[in-house]
This record gives structure tokens, C-alpha cells and sequence, in this order.
């Protein structure tokens, strides 16, 4: 914070960098506007769903893979694609293919599902062989084992990465918003803003992006307590 | 009755068990006894149908029939004491008789209070406790025992023990207990099966008196006779390897 007030006032040029006051003030005039919680809400929604879309697949396609050898290995060469592909290519490519609403939740979808693939086959493979024994032993059944040792192995996997992850299906779905442009968005108006050099305007929506973020920490914070609680993890 | 007859086992070229027959007494623990490494625990593996012999025959034992106290606790961290027991009793019984059960044996033994504990909130010891309680409840006519005290420190040992020996006294079970501790096969084991090493054979099994009348003497009698004949049993592999 300092160090912005100190850069603004050395600079001097609200176009360049602007100053606390003004960004502060545009802040406002964001937040109080008739569509921000349309924008905020939507871009929340895209980002959510592009995560529950990833977490879902890489779900079912984590836990399959651990016992088809075969589906593992034709994993390989997409997560290897869609790691070391550039972001911009994806989107570019997703505006080809798909309607400007949904490239942002494809966007997201894209850079998440890799990282929740590998938590997800992780988790499975690394669960502790002993419990798998006593449980093999004592004759427990397949969904009994699935519920009391698979699902709450998964799930801690998931919750270690998840909060990072959530911050990264934002920042992706932004990238894709500014390029595809929806009507309501948070990507759509950052790049509205720099169009009119308001660059205040542009340091208020980054400041509501920090804001998202850490809104989505601490709800996935709660959600982990709840699932501790339940004893689900 | 329940018995292996002429067991045989080797992994590569190791021979691990050589032509093994014991017979286990219905409702009376057997205690089987030899040094580390011996091959005890696939002997266990073999009778739990975890381990298939080489040759030989397994008599009487129906897996399904089957529960088994580890070396470590085994239970699941994220599920609480009562949690981890009704585990391995789903679908072998309603919930209601599931409930009963959980309840009857932790009461039985004095635990009923951590019923809703996390297992890292529980010692070392209690955790093994719950461990042996499980396998208690759980409907099976063999228990089958491998070390079960060996992670434990002294003191917990001797609390686990007499917690095993109270649970033993109470229920009707035919119980196996692999270990190499004196101590423990002579506190615990109607009968002691003595195993030699390299490759592992049965060298003798002995009734333990002290289980019958419980006196000093005989714990002490049984206690010097395991204590040469385990010294023996080093004796030979030394010999054997010279």
C-alpha cells in the first residue's frame, strides 16, 4: 500500500499509475453501480461452474483410472496437451468453438481439470494399503469401503489444493472474459476500462478480483471445517 | 478343529516355512512362538487366506469367519472409535444389532466414553486396544493375532495385554497369537508352539500350565523352558550358519 502511494506520487501520472484516492473513489462508483452484482455474480457463477465441471470429471475419471491401466495411459497425452499449451491458444481456440458465455467457463474448466485429476489419482493410489487390507480382511463391502476410506482421501486431496485452485479457475475465467467478452463480467469491463485508458477503473476491478478471491478462500475454508466435522476427511 | 497340515513356503530361492503341521484347539488360544524374521507372520498370512503355501493343506478356517488384531492399529484417522468398529460389522448384521454390539463391547471393557473420539486423540496403546476390540465384535469364531503389542512401550504393553487376556476370558474364541516375546506367549498362550529358524519348522508344543492354574511357579517354570528352547533354536542357526 506504501509502496503504491509512493510509486503514484513519484510518477505522478493518473494514467500510468493512479492514485489511491481515485481508485478508491472509482472503487465506489463500481460497487454502487445498478449491474455489479449482475457482473460480480456472473463471473462467480462461471468460475464455480468451470470448477464443479473439472472437479466432477476429474473425479470420475481419477478414480477410474486408478484400476484401468489403459484409460491412465490415454490420460497422459491430454493432461501433457492441455499443461503445456499457452492459455491463449486455448481461448483463442475456444472462441472458434464455443458461444462468448461459456469460453470463460471452458477457460476455467481447462487449466483446473489437470491439477484436480492428478489430486484426484493421487489421493486414490496413496491411500494407506494396511486400512485397504484390514478392510479386505474383515470382508467389508466395495461401497462401504468407497464411502469410509476412498471418499475421505479424495476429498483431504481435494481440500489441499482446492483453495489455490478456486484462485486459479478465477483468474482464468477473467483471461477468458476479456477476451470473449459476455455481456456481464468482470474480464469484460477491466478490459472497458483500459479501452478508456481509466486505468483508476482498472486498479478498482483488480481490487474486486482480491476481493473475489479471498471471498472463495474463506468459503472453501467453511466448507473443509464442515467436511472435518462430518468426518469426512 | 482347525489345522495346517504340512505347510510349505519359499519366496525365490528362500525356503520360509518347511512342511509346518499345527493344530489349533477350538476356543483356546494358541500361541505361536520363534524368533524375528522366522516367517511367523506367513504362516498367519497363509491361514487369514492372505498368502497362498507352496503345499500343503489349511483345515477348517472360513475366511468369512476370520477377524485379526495387527501389529499397528489400522484404524481409520478420520472416523471416530464407534465409527471404526461399525465398519467391519456393516452387512454382516442390522444397524440395530450393530449398535448393540458396538455399545456392549465398549462398555464390557470400560471405553464407552471415547466412543466419539478421533483415533489421534487416543495413546498409542488405546488405539491397539480399539484395534483388538474391533476384532472382537466382529463376528468371526478365529482371531487371529500377529504381534499385536509389538509397537507398544512397556506399560502400555502390560495394559494391552490384560485388556487382550479380559477380552479372551470373556468371549469364546479360538485365537491365534504369533509373536517373539516369552512373556507375552506365556500369558496368553494355552498352548505354545515353538517354531525353529532357517528354515522355520515346528520344534515343539508345550501345554502352558500356567494357563491352567495360574501360579507363580508355573509362569516362571514355562517362562526358563521358552527361554532355552528359543536359545536353542539361536544356537542351531548360528551353528547352521557357520
Amino acid at each position: 500500500m506504501g509502496g503504491w502511494v509512493l510509486l503514484s506520487l513519484l510518477v505522478d501520472n493518473e494514467v500510468i499509475v493512479p492514485g489511491v484516492g481515485s481508485t478508491l473513489s472509482r472503487l465506489l462508483v463500481i460497487v454502487s453501480g445498478r449491474e455489479f452484482l449482475n457482473i460480480v455474480g456472473y463471473t462467480f457463477l462461471r468460475c464455480i461452474a468451470g470448477f464443479l465441471a473439472s472437479l466432477l470429471i476429474a473425479v470420475a475419471l481419477g478414480a477410474l483410472s486408478r484400476w484401468s491401466a489403459f484409460l491412465r495411459e490415454l490420460m497422459e497425452p491430454v493432461l501433457s496437451f492441455l499443461s503445456s499449451v499457452p492459455i491463449m491458444a486455448i481461448i483463442i481456440l475456444a472462441l472458434i468453438w464455443l458461444d462468448s458465455q461459456l469460453v470463460p467457463v471452458f477457460v476455467g474448466f481447462v487449466m483446473v481439470f489437470p491439477i484436480l485429476y492428478e489430486t484426484v489419482y493421487s489421493s486414490i493410489v496413496n491411500v494407506d494399503g494396511d486400512l485397504i487390507e484390514m478392510a479386505h480382511i474383515f470382508g467389508v463391502d466395495r461401497r462401504t469401503m468407497a464411502r469410509d476410506i476412498y471418499l475421505p482421501a479424495i476429498l483431504a486431496g481435494i481440500s489441499r489444493v482446492s483453495s489455490s485452485t478456486l484462485g486459479t479457475s478465477l483468474k482464468m475465467v477473467v483471461a477468458g472474459e476479456v477476451l470473449a467478452q459476455p455481456e456481464f463480467a468482470v474480464g469484460t469491463r477491466l478490459m472497458l476500462e483500459k479501452t478508456y485508458l481509466n486505468t483508476d477503473g482498472v486498479f478498482a476491478w483488480i481490487i474486486v478480483i482480491l476481493l473475489m478471491s479471498w471471498v472463495l478462500k474463506l468459503s472453501m475454508d467453511r466448507i473443509k471445517a464442515t467436511w472435518e466435522n462430518k468426518g469426512w476427511m | 478343529m482347525y489345522a495346517v497340515k504340512n505347510i510349505s513356503k519359499s519366496y525365490n530361492e528362500l525356503k520360509v516355512l518347511d512342511d509346518i503341521t499345527i493344530e489349533f484347539e477350538e476356543f483356546k488360544t494358541t500361541a505361536i512362538l520363534g524368533p524375528s524374521g522366522c516367517g511367523k507372520t506367513t504362516l498367519l498370512n497363509i491361514v487369514s487366506g492372505l498368502d497362498q503355501p507352496d503345499s500343503g493343506e489349511v483345515e477348517g478356517f472360513l475366511y468369512e469367519k476370520i477377524s485379526f488384531v495387527f501389529q499397528e492399529d489400522r484404524l481409520i484417522p478420520w472416523r471416530t472409535v464407534g465409527d471404526n468398529i461399525r465398519f467391519v460389522l456393516k452387512g454382516k448384521m442390522d444397524k440395530e444389532k450393530m449398535e448393540w454390539t458396538v455399545n456392549r463391547y465398549l462398555e464390557q471393557v470400560g471405553l464407552k466414553e471415547y466412543i466419539n473420539y478421533y483415533p489421534k486423540k487416543l495413546s498409542g496403546g488405546m488405539k491397539q486396544r480399539i484395534g483388538m476390540l474391533r476384532a472382537f465384535a466382529y463376528p468371526s469364531d478365529m482371531l487371529l493375532m500377529d504381534e499385536p503389542f509389538r509397537s507398544l512401550d512397556i506399560a502400555n504393553k502390560r495394559a494391552s495385554m490384560d485388556f487382550l487376556k479380559e477380552l479372551i476370558a470373556c468371549e469364546m474364541r479360538t485365537c491365534i497369537l504369533v509373536t517373539h516375546d516369552l512373556d507375552e506367549a506365556v500369558e496368553l498362550g494355552d498352548r505354545i508352539v515353538i517354531l525353529s529358524d532357517k528354515p522355520t519348522k515346528v520344534k515343539k508344543v508345550i501345554t502352558n500350565m500356567y494357563r491352567v492354574d495360574g501360579t507363580e511357579e508355573s509362569r516362571v517354570k514355562a517362562r526358563k523352558f521358552l527361554e532355552n528352547e528359543i536359545l536353542s533354536v539361536r544356537c542351531e542357526v548360528k551353528e547352521s550358519q557357520k
